[in-house]
């Protein structure tokens, strides 16, 4: 997902769970940064290096890819932008290596969304916008590994967006190519992905790359050929897709506010956007590369305020101009707290299932004075 | 590229460069049976891995018996490079002229792919496609010379040897925090 529905579309979805408008906006914030947070960013403002949540391309070419690298990489990717859906899946007659690497595909109504989610509850308002981020990527980035993997992440020329058309649809096949600098042909079906490179841990293989940005938008309907699928076609259907993930996150952020008692799976807050469900689907729905305007102005109906555009460095001066006992409690410093927190959460459920893919995470002992 | 990785690549480099050096200033018949059982080693090392990694994760990929296909044709040329020490080196010139012009043609190939995205290191590719060629032509033009095998494979190792240290030695875009 994008900037649109990490932001935009999470201050509404904040908006219609009860909050106000700043903390929509603190929410909102949060959830992403965590696309921003970066060990380049977390050096420049002398953050913790393990809060990164994210890594920015040139660090990703330069990361090793030994096993030790690999689970750095599987950390921040499967914490934050591929929560596993089922880390005991079963998969017949194949290797345990293979198993691995199946069992971190992403998808929506896991165990460990439940788990991240109720660990927001009760913590700051920065903790609430990861898990909104982490939440909504389940939704987009489903069938996808955050780890690099051929085997699982490889797509192929079986690619084909489809229209609706009556009462069925249209179909036109995806083609992709392999430049950076030239954005998203939608009207065409043109899309950028990542190359194909026949090592199964390169890091052209991690995520949705060789899918390119298809997954990240709310339009897209399509259906292909996964590589982990058994030549079983999937169709992914985004606009139903994102639409879950709104009225899920206003349910989960109900939950953290204390409105509900507990937070369920497959559970959706319809009633929420009931009578504005037209036109969040219009907004969804609408072929365009990125949707900001349009949230923009369904979130300022909302709440009848401004909301302000994001700016990644707007709390940046605080944390820096802050003292090393005073950070903890800097709007970074909570955000860098609770990125740890569910990291580590994360990592220790993954290395729980028995693979060790993302290795495990220490639980450091605070000496009392 | 992490200090103890760079080091690594680096005396790898100097080994590599090393033994170039030794083969063409000290060729004998040893040096050539030497470099024919380096080569079939590293391409039946590579067959098996290709082969190993298809039952073990390939099969259930789509597609995966590429991989498969592969591994048997390299695990093929490997069996038939270890035979080479018994046979005519023209047979060996011929053979090292198909590998290289036909490994110099699928790395420019690669590179004007990859050269086509903006991130793509493609000159770096487009260069050993090059020089492939270049010591194709090589073993061509010197195909009546004695020793001309172990010369061009020398020189081949010779530049894998310096890529290698200059790449060990090239500026990482980041610093690596700790």
């Amino acid at each position: 997902m994008q900037m649109d529905f990490h932001y935009y579309a999470t201050y509404c979805a904040a908006y219609l769970a009860g909050y106000s408008h700043e903390e929509s906006l603190d929410i909102a914030y949060s959830a992403q940064f965590v696309d921003h947070c970066s060990r380049t960013l977390l050096a420049k403002i002398k953050g913790p290096s393990n809060a990164a949540t994210t890594q920015l391309q040139l660090e990703m070419m330069d990361a090793r890819t030994d096993p030790v690298g690999l689970q750095d990489i599987t950390r921040i990717w499967s914490s934050f932008h591929f929560l596993p859906k089922d880390l005991y899946a079963v998969k017949p007659k194949c290797s345990k290596r293979y198993l691995h690497k199946y069992r971190l595909i992403c998808g929506p109504n896991g165990d460990l969304i439940k788990k991240t989610v109720e660990l927001a509850k009760g913590k700051p308002l920065q903790s609430v916008g990861i898990a909104m981020h982490v939440l909504a990527d389940t939704w987009a980035h489903t069938y996808f590994a955050g780890t690099p993997s051929l085997v699982i992440n490889n797509t192929n020329y079986e690619f084909y967006e489809m229209f609706p058309e009556g009462d069925g649809y249209s179909e036109k096949r995806v083609t992709f190519r392999h430049k950076t600098s030239v954005p998203d042909d939608p009207e065409n079906s043109i899309y950028t992905n990542s190359l194909y490179q026949r090592s199964e841990n390169t890091i052209m293989n991690l995520g949705h790359g060789r899918a390119g940005h298809l997954p990240d938008y709310s339009y897209a309907r399509y259906r292909y050929l996964p590589a982990w699928g058994e030549y079983e076609e999937i169709v992914k259907d985004n606009p139903s897709d994102y639409m879950k993930a709104f009225t899920q996150m206003i349910y989960a952020m109900k939950f953290i506010r204390g409105d509900i008692d507990t937070f369920e799976t497959e559970k959706y807050d319809t009633q929420a956007v009931e009578g504005r469900k037209d036109r969040i689907k219009e907004i969804i729905e609408k072929r365009q590369l990125i949707a900001s305007d349009d949230w923009k102005a369904f979130g300022e109906e909302l709440s009848g305020k401004p909301v302000t555009e994001y700016a990644m460095d707007a709390y940046f001066e605080e944390y820096t101009g802050s003292s090393d006992e005073e950070k903890d409690d800097t709007f970074l410093g909570k955000f860098t707290q609770g990125a740890i927190a569910h990291k580590g959460m994360v990592i220790n459920e993954i290395f729980r299932s028995k693979n060790p893919l993302a290795g495990f995470a220490k639980l450091k002992k605070i000496k009392e004075d | 590229m992490t200090p103890f990785q760079r080091v690594r690549s680096i005396l790898l480099g100097l080994v590599m460069l090393g033994f170039a050096l030794l083969f063409i200033l000290d060729h004998d018949e040893d040096s050539y049976r030497f470099i024919v059982f380096i080569l079939a080693a590293a391409m039946t090392i590579k067959g098996l891995k290709d082969i190993f990694f298809y039952f073990t994760m390939g099969r259930h990929m789509v597609g995966g018996k590429i991989i498969l296909f592969q591994g048997v044709i390299i695990f093929d040329l490997a069996l038939f490079t270890a035979t080479l020490s018994d046979v005519p080196k023209i047979y060996v010139l011929l053979y090292l002229i198909a590998i290289h012009a036909f490994s110099g043609a699928v790395e420019i190939l690669r590179a004007m792919e990859a050269r086509r995205t903006v991130d793509g290191p493609w000159k770096v590719k487009f260069s050993h496609g090059i020089v492939n060629i270049l010591l194709a032509l090589s073993c061509l033009i010197f195909i009546k010379q004695t020793n001309t095998a172990l010369i061009i494979y020398s020189a081949g190792l010779a530049y894998s040897a310096v890529i290698r240290i200059i790449s060990a030695l090239r500026k990482t875009a980041f610093v690596v925090i700790r």
